[in-house]
């Protein structure tokens, strides 16, 4: 079996946030100096769903794709280390500020040219802008099935079967391969990686494609110009907020004052 | 009252420290006591005795030659064992050094002293063990050789002096006999096997069947006819004439020693034999194991060379250990001490240290003669062992209780290391399984990706300096590197020490300057988490950054960043001078370049931080500085200086959930708080995170929480800030 984790590499979102800035006149975030960007949490439990399937069943060949900078490798061999076979950077100039519709293009692409593929994993959204799409519009552009915020996945006869975590409890679905799975943070945390596993994963080369290697695909569906979603405008929201402390003898009247000032807030 | 016990104490001290000195000095004046009393012609020029009087002495040759002969095929044979284990590393040779501590460790048995009750007891036996032993070889000597002497004088004095160090023993025995049977719970009885019982009893039966064998003797050929001689053998004399009372015919008192003489001797054979096969091997084993202690600094863990290129990281089976780490293991003799003091098992927690050598010792004798056979005959050394040694026999989770608080190393009587043994477990843990607490992993992965071991920080390396003007960057120009460290700058908590050392350095009128953003965490938690392989990289990192910005002198305020500094970068050709901020304010007082004049009237208590105390050896600093501000107490905790006891943080522990009854933190600040000190100050930024959450949940508001703070915090607020504008 061939199984695909897609993989992000996004800012760190444990900036801390005086660190974190924007352009405003550019619609878009100033990395923070000195802070380097980390793998996407939930892309990591993706490749932990996918590693747990592949030590149950073997036999199972994982790729892992990022579509990204050079940079992005290190998104790559942080699951290679996990345990991953191969890996696959989609870089190019042209697809630089896509948004959630070209990547998941972009990634189809790369899935339909590897061929084989008969599971495709992803984390139920990127940390940074938190769409969750890139997963359902892999599927609908492949024409396959998705399931969506995965707590538990299996592969078996030829089906994946889905636990997914509901507002008011879990429902279990099952779909025939091949499907496409995005999974969250229930699932457990991604594995720590063998010191053996980490040095094999550091003399991997990664496969790179770029806008050529990808035949369907032209220079105006891709990156900027693909774009499907417009910013209109990326800000820090003002985020003020007052504290009082509420007087009183004792306990009782301090409830009763607080009682009191939420009444005449009208929150009450 | 005080007076007298200081006098006690010096007492005891001078006891303590030159017992053996004492020994001769004893010998010596005894010698020339007798000449006196010869001088005064007291009887006694032709005193002596037919040694073998009434037994054929020759069996025992017969039985000594065996017993030597058993003892050294039991030692080579078992000894062969060790060398399964991979070659030491950095054995420096360093001769004298390793002979002060063979005697100063060994002989004079300098750790034992740290508990009164165990050290006299130990030191009667001993003793007794050493001077009967002389005293038999002159009675060999004498019997059995041309050499002639036990006559006269010194015969007399060799009567005396034989007898008193058998009552010695006897009083050291029955000391050993009370704590073993008496006192409840005695850490010597937390893993009480039966040779325990032999050995003590033996000995004493071995010491009483002695004074026997003489007081028959006497009572057959002295104590009618030289009583005057007799009366040397003070002990056996008495015995004699108790045993005179009972009027026994001449042929049942030769009988009964010819009886008490073999009963004798095949006691203290059989006794002997038990140095193969138990603990008692202590005697031979404890001098060797301190002759072989480490030449380096306790605070240095191995390196692991060419990591990239190891079988196996750290240590996953028994012979993946170096011969010492094997050796020591025979060494132990369940005392108990470090458990004891062991932070992790005082809060209940799943980890004793004494345990931890004695189940290896176990699986030790159980799998070393099968690696060893395996390996002999060019088989998988890898497939032998019936049990995993890391989870199975060693549990991981005492693996992570521990704190590298090196307690359990600073009390062993026979100088195991305790620390390395668990750590390269650890790294085998982490590196070779991947197998590791979800909150540490979390640490090391931050490590990894962030530089820091501080998850979820809101903090960058530069808020603490909000608001203090300018701070220099460090640029090669200035003597001092202030290493804030991360903790110092990405945990709220520490600001505050921070900007104090900050303030602190200028008031010295220092010239230093900070790294700031270009601080990355020089991989301590790492190492001491067990990825030795992440340190490699965070430490050669920063040694670089060291050597290119010029950094010589470093001063910083974490103890942990301090002990890697000064004790392990130079494992990576890292050498800088470090200062601990505390050394470096001690220094800045006693030469005057800061001066603590605000009064403080305050009684504080002091906790060493282990890095800074028991592994780097640093008490007085810290206490200076505090006793240079004026109207400030310390009133000590009781386990203090090089017993003090962890706040909890150590090994990584830090990030990791603590299971077990209690957790170190709240010991600890109960211990602070039983001082009544109105504050805790501490020279580490670990220690004061541990108590500003420990002490809460100890302590109620109400009673007027004692408060957590470094030693800089404390001082700054007594240096008279109008003279940092200078
Ligand atoms: S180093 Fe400290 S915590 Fe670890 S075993 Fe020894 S005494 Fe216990
Ligand atoms: S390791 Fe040392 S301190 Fe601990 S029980 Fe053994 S001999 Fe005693």
């Amino acid at each position: 079996m061939h199984f695909v984790v897609c993989a992000k590499q996004i800012l760190d979102p444990d900036t801390p946030p005086s660190a974190f800035k924007i352009d405003e006149a550019k619609n878009e975030v100033i990395p923070a100096p000195g802070i380097a960007p980390v793998l996407s949490q939930f892309d990591g439990i993706a490749a932990e769903a996918a590693l747990r399937i592949k030590e149950k069943i073997g036999d199972v060949k994982i790729t892992v794709i990022s579509l990204g900078k050079g940079s992005a490798q290190a998104a790559i061999k942080q699951v290679l280390a996990m345990g991953a076979d191969e890996g696959l950077l989609l870089e190019d100039d042209a697809f630089e500020n896509g948004d959630h519709y070209t990547t998941a293009l972009v990634l189809s692409e790369a899935i339909k040219k590897l061929g084989d593929v008969d599971a495709v994993f992803c984390g139920r959204q990127a940390a940074d802008w938190d769409m969750g799409q890139v997963g359902l519009g892999i599927s609908q552009l492949l024409d396959i099935p998705c399931a969506i915020i995965g707590k538990n996945v299996d592969v078996s006869d030829n089906k994946m079967t889905v636990e997914r975590v509901l507002l008011d409890g879990i429902e279990t679905v099952e779909m025939a391969l091949p499907a496409v799975v995005t999974v969250s943070n229930e699932l457990g945390e991604p594995r720590y990686p063998k010191l053996q596993q980490i040095m094999q994963a550091a003399k991997k080369t990664v496969t790179k494609w770029n806008l050529d290697d990808l035949e369907n695909l032209n220079k105006t569906d891709v990156g900027e110009a693909g774009r499907k979603l417009k910013l209109e405008k990326l800000f820090i929201p003002d985020n003020d907020s007052d504290v009082e402390f509420i007087e009183g003898e004792n306990a009782q009247e301090k409830a009763n004052n607080l009682v009191a000032k939420l009444r005449e807030a009208k929150i009450l | 009252m005080n007076q007298s016990k200081k006098i006690l104490s010096s007492l005891l001290f001078i006891f303590d420290k030159f017992w053996m000195l004492g020994l001769f000095i004893l010998t010596f004046f005894s010698l020339i006591l007798s000449g006196l009393l010869l001088g005064f012609g007291i009887e006694g020029s032709s005193a002596t005795r037919e040694i073998f009087f009434n037994v054929e002495p020759w069996p025992i040759y017969v039985l000594l030659s065996t017993l030597t002969g058993l003892l050294l095929f039991g030692i080579l044979r078992h000894g062969s064992l060790w060398f399964i284990g991979k070659p030491v590393k950095d054995l420096k040779v360093n001769l004298p050094w390793r002979l002060n501590n063979a005697v100063k460790l060994g002989v004079m048995q300098d750790k034992i002293r740290r508990d009164t009750y165990a050290s006299v007891m130990h030191w009667c036996i001993t003793a007794s063990i050493i001077v009967l032993t002389f005293v038999t070889a002159q009675v060999a000597l004498e019997d059995d050789t041309p050499l002639h002497f036990l006559h006269g004088n010194y015969y007399l004095f060799f009567s005396f002096y034989g007898d008193l160090f058998g009552l010695i023993g006897v009083v050291g025995i029955s000391m050993a006999l009370y704590r073993r049977y008496f006192v409840n719970f005695h850490r010597i009885r937390w893993d009480e096997r039966l040779e325990d019982h032999l050995i003590l009893w033996g000995l004493f039966f071995v010491l009483v069947s002695g004074f026997f064998v003489e007081s028959f003797r006497i009572s057959i050929t002295e104590l009618d006819s030289y009583p005057s001689w007799a009366r040397w053998s003070f002990v056996s004399f008495t015995l004699a004439v108790f045993v005179d009372l009972f009027n026994f015919s001449d042929k049942l008192l030769s009988n009964m020693h010819v009886f008490s003489w073999w009963s004798h001797v095949l006691l203290v054979f059989s006794w002997l034999t038990l140095i193969v096969f138990t603990k008692l091997d202590h005697f031979i084993f404890a001098p060797i194991n301190a002759f072989l202690l480490r030449t380096d600094s306790p605070g240095r863990l191995s390196k692991i060379e060419n990591i990239e290129e190891q079988e196996v990281f750290g240590v996953g089976q028994i012979q993946d250990f170096n011969w010492k780490q094997l050796f020591e293991l025979d060494a132990c003799v369940r005392c108990g001490r470090c458990t004891e003091v062991c932070p992790a098992n005082i809060a209940g927690q799943p980890l004793s240290p004494m345990h931890l050598i004695q189940d290896l010792k176990a699986h030790f004798n159980e799998t070393a003669p099968l690696v060893q056979e395996a390996g002999n005959n060019g088989k998988d050394v890898r497939a032998v062992a019936k049990r995993s040694m890391v989870g199975d026999v060693i549990k991981e989770e005492a693996l992570w209780a521990c704190r590298t608080c090196g307690a359990c190393v600073q009390e062993c009587p026979v100088m195991i290391e305790h620390v390395p043994t668990i750590v390269d477990m650890r790294r085998f843990l982490v590196m070779d399984k991947a197998k590791i607490p979800a909150t540490a992993q979390a640490a090391l992965e931050n490590l990894e990706q962030r530089g820091h071991p501080w998850k979820g920080t809101t903090l960058e390396r530069t808020t603490w300096m909000e608001g203090l003007g300018d701070v220099p960057i460090f640029d090669g120009s200035q003597e001092y590197l202030y290493w804030v460290g991360c903790s110092g700058s990405l945990v709220e908590r520490n600001l505050p020490i921070t900007k104090s050392v900050f303030g602190l350095l200028k008031a010295a009128g220092s010239s230093f300057g900070v790294l700031g953003q270009e601080e990355t965490c020089n991989g301590d938690p790492a190492r001491r988490l067990g990825n030795e392989y992440l340190y490699q990289i965070l430490a050669e990192q920063l040694i670089n950054t060291f050597k290119e910005r010029n950094v010589q002198k470093v001063i910083t305020n974490c103890p942990h960043c301090f002990n890697t500094f000064k004790n392990e970068y130079p494992q990576f050709d890292g050498k800088f001078e470090v200062l601990h901020h505390t050394q470096f304010l001690d220094e800045s007082i006693k030469s005057g370049k800061l001066k603590p004049v605000k009064s403080i009237d305050a009684d504080v208590t002091y906790h060493d931080s282990c890095y800074l105390g028991r592994i780097n050896n640093e008490y007085d600093a810290p206490r200076e500085v505090l006793n240079s501000i004026p109207g400030l107490n310390i009133i000590e905790m009781d386990r203090n200086k090089s017993k003090g006891l962890c706040c909890g943080a150590g090994g990584g522990n830090m990030w990791q959930e603590e299971i077990g009854t209690r957790r170190v933190n709240h010991v600890r600040s109960e211990e602070a708080i039983d001082t009544g000190a109105s504050e805790l100050v501490s020279n580490c930024p670990f220690c004061i995170q541990m108590f500003e959450d420990g002490v809460p949940a100890v302590e109620s508001e109400e009673e007027g929480r004692i408060k957590p703070f470094d030693i800089a915090e404390v001082l700054y607020r007594s240096i008279d800030s109008s003279s940092e504008e200078n």
